[in-house]
């Protein structure tokens, strides 16, 4: 059961396509794995209809319906500009995760995987703008150190368990924490795939792993 | 993080006159994508266009991007006709939907690095395979069928053959006993018997 979901006012925002880009493909996917925003973003998208529609707009004259009727009855119809080969499942450690239908669709953005630490593995997700999105991969009994965000962080769960000190998440649960939140997520006895958006470095809090800090460039690009 | 319930209780109810109208839309639709009429996609054409032309008109800020986001619109509207749903919403928010598409790759065309994804990629509403996609993805489905599969080899083989018959083959209780040459009440009890094993399998496991 999914209990974290993105504000509606960001799902708001989503609809107008108002979100950057990452931003748009971490809410995206989590509206794949949601029944509940799935609804809640279909009436979003009416009562946007229905706010950008319902002024009385001047009608058009003859001459000007005619020229542009001319121009689409003898337009050549266009493809939908979209990967032809969706792949919906990855394989990482000998798993295999399910892809939702937008990872799918965007899986010939996902680069190689990566070591990071630990028990930690990483694969960029391309897909411009300023901020860094991955595929982030946690072994069972993994940990990240705790840190704050100097930016915005935005999580969904693909598949498997985490936890951090507030607590734990599953498939298709969206989280967002600011630079004010403290955290360390971390694995059990079971793995996590989550799909990670940061628009600044990691800043680690705590003890020893304030040695990463230098290093934050590894969590982040 | 805040929780969506109690949301459905707020939509409005569609008024008398927006719901003929939507009636009339989604006619009309039909007939053009069934018949590629002109005549049909021109009612469509002056319904929509000043409505897109306003709605272009307050998110550029220029005339000429708002009659673009008009026209790439209603081209959409007139190849794709075939790809509205009329149970998935109305034909006026398909058509919004379709400009809130073009107006996000309106926006970014001129500074587009080439790896940027486009509207089609986040909300494929164009995609002559979108149904596919949509209806095949089930949270871990394939997971639980592969699971199933393991437990369901965990069965004797004498109720496996029984459940294999009934739930795979759909056959009834009686032709099982017929082919098998078994008696009914054998069926009945391996079934019973099979089911509950795997159910324990199952709990067990969780």
């Amino acid at each position: 059961m999914i209990k974290a979901h993105p504000s509606e006012a960001l799902l708001y925002q989503y609809s107008s396509g108002e979100l950057s880009c990452a931003m748009s493909l971490m809410v995206a996917t989590h509206i794949d794995m949601c029944p509940s925003c799935q609804r809640v973003s279909a009436e979003i998208e009416q009562h946007l209809c229905e706010k950008h529609f319902d002024e009385i707009a001047a009608k058009w004259d003859q001459k000007q319906c005619d020229d542009m009727l001319a121009a689409i009855f003898s337009s050549e119809s266009s493809h939908p500009l979209i990967h032809n080969d969706p792949n919906n499942m990855i394989c990482l450690q000998g798993r295999r995760f399910n892809l939702p239908p937008t990872l799918a669709n965007n899986a010939y953005r996902i680069g190689d995987w990566n070591h990071m630490l630990g028990k930690l593995w990483r694969a960029p997700v391309s897909i411009g703008g300023v901020e860094n999105t991955n595929l982030i991969y946690m072994e069972p009994g993994a940990t990240v150190p705790e840190h704050t965000h100097k930016g915005v962080e935005a999580t969904l769960v693909v598949n498997g368990t985490f936890s951090d000190e507030y607590d734990s998440y599953e498939d298709g649960d969206f989280i967002m924490l600011d630079a004010s939140r403290k955290h360390s997520p971390r694995t059990v006895q079971e793995d996590c795939l989550t799909l990670a958006t940061l628009d600044a470095p990691l800043h680690f809090t705590s003890g020893i792993s304030r040695l990463l800090n230098p290093f934050s460039s590894l969590f982040f690009k | 993080m805040e929780t969506v319930s109690g949301h459905a209780s707020q939509r409005k109810v569609m008024k008398r006159a927006q719901q003929d109208t939507a009636e009339r839309a989604a006619e009309l639709l039909a007939t053009v994508a069934e018949k590629r009429s002109r005549a049909a996609f021109s009612e469509l054409f002056s319904h929509f266009a000043p409505k897109l032309q306003a709605y272009g008109t307050r998110q550029f800020g220029n005339e000429q991007t708002a009659m673009d986001l008009v026209q790439e619109t209603m081209t959409n509207v007139w190849h794709k006709a075939h790809l509205f749903k009329p149970d998935r919403g109305s034909p006026s928010t398909w058509i919004f939907t379709i400009a809130r598409n073009i107006r996000f790759d309106l926006l970014r065309k001129n500074k587009r690095r080439k790896d940027e994804i486009s509207a089609d990629e986040l909300w494929p509403i164009l995609s002559e395979q979108n149904d596919n996609l949509d209806d095949d993805y089930a949270l871990d489905h394939d997971v639980l069928m592969q699971e199933i599969k393991h437990y369901y080899h965990q069965l004797p083989d004498a109720q496996r053959i029984v459940v294999e018959k009934i739930y795979v083959e759909g056959k009834s209780q009686q032709e099982v006993s017929d082919s098998l040459n078994i008696p009914l009440g054998t069926v009945k009890s391996r079934t019973r018997l099979a089911l509950k094993k795997l159910k324990e399998l199952i709990v067990e496991h969780d």
